[in-house]
């Protein structure tokens, strides 16, 4: 019954995705609202045919978290609460390494049969949240070569060459004298597959993912160089509309324009890029070895002619304590991909205090005063840590062996595969669910190792006892694990993080014990990142402080007597501008899951050692971090009081209201969203009926992303960026502000679809709108928020996004979606 | 039309002074040429005494260079020339460019660009002639059939005879005095815009002399022919790159339009092609896209640049001082050290990789520095400021070098401030190698497989951790910044004096001139232009050669007109076959400039868009159709194919049915192939197939606008 409800609303039986990696609406607008001088049509005439004429349009469409390429299309791509947190994440305890973006590692393990999905897809897959992509049959969809991309078709590659190489020899010749654009042998291979695959009419669901002109904003802030893409990207609009409309589902099928973000491009600036792995390197930065996951000025170095892209250590001459030692223990861990804003992972900073001290005590020649110093100071540090870590020792065993059945249970199915297809069972992707099945195992197996070693060395060091304590017979990787971060740092930690010895060597107190205040070289990081600034400053619209703000998460347990709050979700989200201009950012949530923000402003934010948070609340003032107070752009309800208004608890969609079009739009929603933990229904550890294992499992699984969680998110100045792989003169994205957030969703369709026509929707919507609309769209929602039995059982839960009403069909006098009512009971 | 002139009082003196300089430094090189024929490399030695030989000649010519360069000395320029009133079009950027068209008998125009320079050595700015791009019209004011043809860079020139020899002197790595001034010589153009494939039939054909006979008489004649054409080829190439410059500096700062998007577009393509040994063959279909491609990456490298240079000079703290050009790009960037922070150490080490200059901070020659240096005032965010700011402190600079910025990988080192011979020795090396590999070794690309991968794998590490040993585009920004020179405002005089000194010194073709001699010369030779444009065996005549030999194409088949090329080439260009003008053939060839127009057009139609209608102004797609459909008879494959893709592209009735008429009109297999493959189209409704089959059943009568317009057409021409 509800099917057939649901259905009589629903028309687009096809659905065509063009996701357009950073398209900024502003840019795609003014340039569609241009005129060509001598045709007296737009620049973009088919966007403007297609979408402005014949579609619907956001107006104010955001991205919700960071405006980063691999974030911010897993939002698109499964509607629920961010999960992946940058284009590059590390794990702290393995240094396992989640790159999303990088295809040619994917290609390479696809061809020997490792992997079969984009480590996007599968991460993804390990959190049960499946991609809009799922909700179609595997032979009822075609899709491009994407960041969450299934499977591999190498046929697209041979065909994409073959395309470009035998040809009209004349031709041939015109274009290696021009210069041979390999870059687009692809993408025209891609676009014609699709365009073929529109003839089929039992295809439902088709995208095309392209990327050119983020390439070119990156590369060029010119106006020419843009527009180029632009009109590139405008043909193609052309010719996938005119393909569907000579197809046979022309009516019935919709066809959609969407970005992951905007850019932050200006005609008349460079942005202008900061070292922040020169920084941690240099004796003020703390003289960290720090790992990235590309390579430092890639394409000025012969090393980054690898395609495989292992880890990259930045080796330090100006370490404290660990020379010569920059590939066994590096300390910082450092994702810059995206540019405008990186994250930082620091070492447990009391893993530094350990070692520090354990080479001293393997030293022969030191004073009995200060080896029992030493001795006592590790063995107290130990002790401090010790039920925390023991913690996690434990679980991840119980974790372990949980994975090690899993592992026997993969491998019997593995071998329980058939070991040929038939061409059905091809088309119905069978064989690339065997190809799932192996990776899986082979993952598992993986992690097992990395894991376990870790633990044993974690285990190492909690076993010692200071009574049989000898250090020269210690070898020191087997306590303190090689290639690890640790457990993440806790304010306290980063705002004096021992980074060596202090230059006059350990100090003892009166009382014979280590002073610990003496003996060690500290950085506050937030002090340090935020002192930055530069002597040239040649641009006038650019500052010289490169850096913006830094957030951190902090658990709300911590600072909830503080604030006088109750009733908040675990986290709090820390904003620190610099100076005296700091906020919290306050959640909560009600039992529908909504979410609500208060922002406060505050100053001096410290920890102490014992834990205890101390700040001081002040009033709402200019230049506090997002500079929403001072923002004219700011819509509050007419006659309230600014400063009042702005200290109220909010709802997220009371606050996209009021601060989509100020200067950083959506920035405390987006903080929250990037920083905190959000509960993933699939993953829930108290959910009825799972087996133990399956608990262990999840918890894995969740143990597994919190590892994935930095130290501190540092935030770009306007106009500055942190690429250190190469120069990126032309823009950025990566930050909160609305240049880098605004991103593109059109649609338009067929008759049968109803998809309204010539509409501007002014109506703010963040990225998780549009994977509900897009199953709305095609009848696969049951109410606003709830999908489908068919696709409940594919792993498909509520929704978090609201609906794009305005683009749904309806009748008139009835509510677009067929409500129903129902609640899932699956 | 009153010819421009240009007065040089009080410089006689000056010029003969500078001829009898160039005499004798001509005599010495004739002699040292002489000298070096004698006692050059025997063939039969060993390759040891080859390389100890060249040892020799390559340090002789080193300190020999030195010394050529300490005689190198400023000139004082021209003074303003007054330009005719009558020729000016007044532009909306008339501070800096002036454009002048000249009427040329015949139907043609002389479209010169002037911009107002400032030379080093001057303190007044005045009105330089630049560029001068020769438009055929075909006497009427429709572009439909215009065809642009010739384009001087008026700095351009044909080198002097101490030039000429010197370029012919291997490892001869310096400049050879300036041409003297005074010729009353028709300049040289760089390109021919109507026919770009002669030069690449040149280059093919002189590649393959060379190869062929000049290397196996030897290494002197290979060296010194070798060596003269790269010379030649190269100084060529950056007056290309002038050219370039100025028309993107024109068309940016938005002078009065003087050409069209598609014309400039062509131009600039072509010119940039100019690089590329097959660059002259490219179809024309493709300039578009080549060209837009071209902006993109030139502004990609300059970006890049900018900001490696500036990460790297904070990385140094020294000061980074970006240059811009009059349309506010920036194409050249200065570093700085501030006095106060010589001989001050630093934590880290200097690390000179991409900065290329050595550290300023243990410098000496600094310390003592009475060069020029500049005082500036910083705020507290380190802006430059006025000095009346509060709280803005003075910080004395001394320049230490000036980068080009449009480059691929790193900004070019061009000027040293402390070691002149710096970007020289830089500039030098890449010439070296190949000379000596080629020249005394006899080692190319093709000669030996080791050769190859070596050489590959050099280039490859060089291009690719950006070393400043391996550019072959520094000519490009070379050229660029004697642009830069004559039109920045921003640097002090002493500065630019003291740039231009620098950059003199680092050429390494002999056949350039320097900056002052470049602005006379080119008054000379637009004055000179002039007077060929006016006189009737000048322009007037070789416009009608020109016309006369495209009208082959009108005439002959294609095996004909390969035939005519050969022997064109064979000849060394002495013959080329031409046809006899007459009105019926100079009305045929106004015809076939149209069709060209109008095939080109409906080809980019056909191709941009897949529905026409929403792209393009349909009265100007039927147009040009109907153009087409009127002379069926005359149009090639290109148009039908165009037509009958615009047919299948489009839901416009009105402008199918001139498809169709278009297609019926052509008169050959190919509209009967395309007719044929539209009425198989499984899209297209019925009436419409039926309405195709009809064409295809009987012929469609000639248009009776095209048989008036042909009449018209060939009376106006018999006129003329």
């Amino acid at each position: 019954m509800f099917v057939g409800a649901t259905n009589s609303f629903a028309q687009a039986k096809r659905l065509v995705v063009l996701k357009v990696d950073g398209l900024p609406y502003s840019i795609l607008d003014r340039s569609v609202q241009e005129r060509n001088p001598r045709t007296g049509k737009s620049q973009l005439p088919w966007i403007e045919h297609v979408f402005y004429q014949r579609g619907a349009r956001l107006r104010n469409f955001y991205v919700r978290g960071m405006s980063l390429s691999a974030p911010s299309w897993s939002l698109l791509d499964t509607g629920q609460h961010l999960q992946v947190k940058g284009n590059v994440e590390f794990d702290r305890y393995t240094l396992h390494t989640y790159d999303y973006l990088n295809f040619i590692p994917f290609y390479f393990k696809n061809a020997e049969g490792s992997r079969i999905d984009m480590p996007g897809a599968e991460l993804l897959d390990a959190l049960g949240l499946p991609l809009l992509c799922d909700a179609f049959p595997h032979d009822e969809r075609y899709i491009s070569f994407q960041l969450y991309q299934r499977g591999m078709r190498f046929a697209t590659l041979r065909d994409g060459l073959k395309n470009r190489f035998v040809k009209n020899p004349r031709e041939l010749l015109d274009e290696w004298t021009m210069g041979l654009q390999t870059r687009s042998v692809f993408f025209e291979q891609l676009e014609k597959e699709l365009i073929q695959s529109l003839d089929n009419p039992k295809i439902r669901y088709l995208d095309l993912y392209i990327s050119n002109f983020d390439h070119v904003a990156h590369h060029n802030r010119d106006r020419d160089s843009q527009m180029m893409e632009l009109r590139e990207m405008d043909s193609l609009v052309g010719r996938i509309w005119t393909a569907i409309a000579n197809s046979s589902l022309a009516a019935d099928t919709a066809f959609v324009m969407v970005s992951d973000h905007g850019f932050n491009t200006d005609e008349k600036i460079y942005s202008q890029g900061y070292n922040l792995v020169k920084l941690l390197g240099s004796r003020k930065g703390g003289g960290h070895h720090v790992i990235t996951k590309r390579h430092l000025l890639l394409d000025y170095s012969l090393k980054g002619v690898n395609f495989m892209v292992p880890l990259i250590t930045t080796t330090t001459d100006d370490s404290y304590y660990l020379k010569g030692q920059s590939t066994s223990y590096p300390t910082v861990l450092l994702d810059f991909d995206g540019n405008e804003r990186a994250s930082i992972h620091l070492r447990d900073n009391d893993l530094n205090l350990l070692q520090i001290l354990l080479q001293h005590l393997q030293r022969n020649k030191l004073p009995d005063p200060v080896r029992r110093a030493a001795t006592d100071a590790f063995f107290a540090t130990v002790e401090r840590r010790r039920v925390g870590w023991q913690k996690h020792l434990n679980e991840l065993n119980e974790e372990l062996v949980a994975l090690r059945s899993r592992i026997q249970d993969q491998r019997k199915l593995w071998e329980a595969q058939p070991k040929n297809f038939t061409r059905r069972e091809i088309e119905l992707g069978y064989d690339d669910q065997k190809k799932r099945v192996f990776a899986q195992l082979e993952k598992s197996i993986g992690q097992e190792k990395i894991y376990s070693e870790y633990g044993r060395t974690l285990a190492g060091l909690l076993a010692l006892k200071q009574e049989s304590f000898a250090p020269l017979k210690l070898k020191l990787e087997d306590l303190i694990a090689k290639q690890a971060m640790g457990e993440r740092n806790s304010i306290y930690q980063l705002q004096n993080y021992i980074v060596g010895e202090a230059p006059d060597g350990l100090q003892l107190r009166a009382d014979g014990s280590l002073d610990g205040e003496k003996s060690f070289a500290r950085v506050d990081y937030f002090a340090l990142l935020h002192n930055i600034t530069v002597r040239n400053n040649v641009q006038p619209a650019v500052s010289n402080r490169p850096i913006d703000l830094v957030a951190n998460r902090i658990p709300s347990s911590q600072i909830k007597h503080l604030v006088h709050e109750e009733g908040l979700t675990a986290d709090v989200i820390w904003v620190n501008g610099g100076g005296d201009k700091q906020a919290l950012i306050l959640a909560r949530e009600d039992a529908k899951g909504n979410l609500s923000f208060r922002y406060l402003p505050i100053k001096g934010l410290t920890q102490d050692a014992l834990g205890g948070f101390h700040f001081e609340m002040i009033a709402w003032q200019r230049d506090l971090p997002l500079r929403i107070f001072e923002d004219e752009q700011l819509i509050i309800p007419r006659g309230e009081d600014r400063a009042a208004w702005l200290s109220e608890w909010h709802t997220d969609l009371e606050w996209l209201h009021a601060l989509h079009l100020t200067k950083y739009s959506n920035g405390i929603v987006g903080l929250y969203e990037e920083l905190a933990y959000h509960r993933n229904p699939r993953l829930d550890l108290d959910e009825p009926g799972i087996s133990p294992e399956e608990q262990l499992n999840r918890r894995f699984t969740q143990r597994q992303r919190n590892l994935a969680e930095a130290d501190l998110l540092v935030v770009a100045s306007n106009h500055w960026n942190f690429d250190v792989r190469g120069f990126n003169p032309g823009g950025n994205h990566g930050s909160f502000l609305r240049v880098s957030t605004h991103s593109t969703f059109m649609l338009a369709g067929g008759d049968k679809t109803q998809l309204p026509r010539g509409v501007i929707i002014d109506e703010p919507y963040d990225s998780l709108s549009f994977m509900p609309t897009m199953l709305a769209l095609t009848g696969n929602l049951r109410d606003d928020k709830t999908p489908l039995p068919v696709l409940w059982s594919k792993g498909f839960r509520r929704f978090p996004g609201r609906l794009v009403k305005e683009v749904l069909p309806a009748t008139p006098g009835k509510d677009p979606i067929a409500v129903t009512g129902a609640s899932p009971t699956h | 039309m009153r010819p421009v002139e240009t007065t040089r009082r009080g410089q006689v003196s000056e010029q003969q002074r500078s001829r009898i300089g160039h005499l004798k430094e001509a005599r010495k090189l004739l002699q040292f040429a002489k000298d070096y024929i004698q006692m050059g490399p025997q063939p039969r030695r060993g390759l040891r005494n080859k390389s100890h030989l060249s040892e020799l000649l390559l340090t002789f010519l080193l300190v020999f260079s030195q010394i050529t360069q300490l005689k190198v000395t400023a000139q004082t320029l021209s003074e303003n020339s007054t330009p005719s009133a009558a020729a000016v079009v007044p532009t909306s950027t008339e501070k800096l460019f002036r454009l002048e068209r000249l009427p040329i008998a015949g139907g043609a125009e002389l479209i010169s660009i002037h911009a107002q320079l400032q030379g080093p050595a001057q303190n007044n700015r005045e009105w330089t002639p630049l560029v001068s791009i020769l438009r055929d019209t075909l006497g009427d004011s429709d572009p439909e059939n215009d065809r642009l043809r010739y384009l001087w860079p008026l700095t351009y020139t044909r080198p002097g005879l101490a030039q000429r020899l010197a370029g012919a002197v291997p490892f001869w790595y310096t400049r050879a005095g300036n041409k003297p001034t005074g010729s009353r010589k028709t300049p040289p153009p760089v390109i021919d815009l109507s026919a770009p494939e002669k030069q690449a039939w040149e280059k093919i054909f002189w590649t393959a002399l060379q190869t062929v006979l000049l290397d196996s008489y030897g290494m002197p004649i290979k060296a010194s022919s070798y060596t003269y054409r790269r010379n030649l080829s190269e100084y060529r190439r950056s007056q290309v790159v002038r050219a370039l410059s100025v028309l993107s500096l024109y068309q940016a700062v938005g002078g009065a339009p003087a050409f069209s998007e598609a014309e400039m577009s062509e131009i600039q393509s072509r010119l940039l092609l100019t690089d590329k040994t097959f660059g002259g063959l490219v179809d024309d279909h493709h300039l578009q896209r080549y060209y837009e491609r071209q902006v993109t990456s030139v502004r990609d490298e300059r970006g890049h640049n900018w900001e490696l240079l500036r990460q790297r000079a904070e990385a140094e703290s020294l000061i980074f001082e970006p240059l811009e050009m009059p349309d506010g790009s920036t194409t050249h960037a200065m570093l700085w050290i501030a006095k106060d922070e010589l001989g001050t150490k630093r934590k880290q080490t200097y690390d000179e990789r991409f900065l290329n200059i050595s550290d300023p901070r243990s410098d000496n020659r600094l310390k003592n520095w009475n060069g020029h240096t500049e005082t500036r005032f910083y705020d507290s965010e380190n802006r430059v400021v006025a000095a009346n700011t509060a709280g803005a402190h003075p910080v004395e600079m001394i320049p230490l070098a000036l980068y080009g910025l449009d480059n691929p990988k790193i900004p070019m080192l061009l000027v040293d401030f402390r070691d002149s011979f710096n970007p020289k020795k830089r500039e030098m090396s890449r010439r070296v190698l190949q000379d000596v590999t080629r020249n005394f070794v006899s080692l190319s690309g093709a000669g030996g497989v080791a050769f190859f991968l070596g050489r590959t794998v050099f280039d490859f590490v060089t291009a690719r951790r950006g070393m400043d040993i391996n550019q072959p585009s520094r000519l490009r920004t070379y050229s660029q910044l004697k642009l830069l020179l004559a039109l920045n405002n921003s640097l002090e005089p002493e500065l630019k004096s003291q740039i231009d000194a620098r950059l003199n010194r680092v050429s390494v073709n002999p056949l350039e001139n320097d900056l002052n001699t470049e602005v006379e010369l080119a008054h000379e030779q637009y004055q000179a232009l002039k007077a060929y444009a006016v006189r009737p065996d000048g322009l007037a005549a070789k416009l009608d050669r020109d016309r006369r030999e495209e009208m082959v194409r009108l005439k002959h088949g294609k095996a004909e007109q390969v035939l005519f090329r050969l022997a064109n080439i064979l000849s060394f260009g002495a013959y080329t076959h031409r046809e006899k003008a007459s009105p019926e053939i100079r009305s045929r060839l106004d015809l076939a400039r149209r069709i060209t127009y109008h095939t080109r057009f409906l080809h980019q139609v056909a191709k941009s868009s897949a529905r026409v209608e929403v792209v393009w102004n349909l009265d100007e797609v039927r147009r040009s159709l109907q153009f087409i459909a009127d002379y069926g008879a005359e149009v090639g494959p290109s148009a039908t194919h165009a037509a009958a893709t615009i047919f299948l592209r489009t839901e416009d009735d009105e402008t199918r049915r001139v498809c169709l008429a278009s297609l019926s009109r052509i008169q050959n297999e190919s509209a009967k192939a395309e007719l044929l493959r539209i009425s198989r189209d499984s899209r297209l409704d019925l009436v419409w197939k039926e309405r195709v089959l009809s064409y295809l059943n009987k012929p469609h009568p000639a248009s009776p606008t095209a048989a008036a317009a042909d009449k018209s057409r060939a009376e106006r021409f018999g006129q003329q």
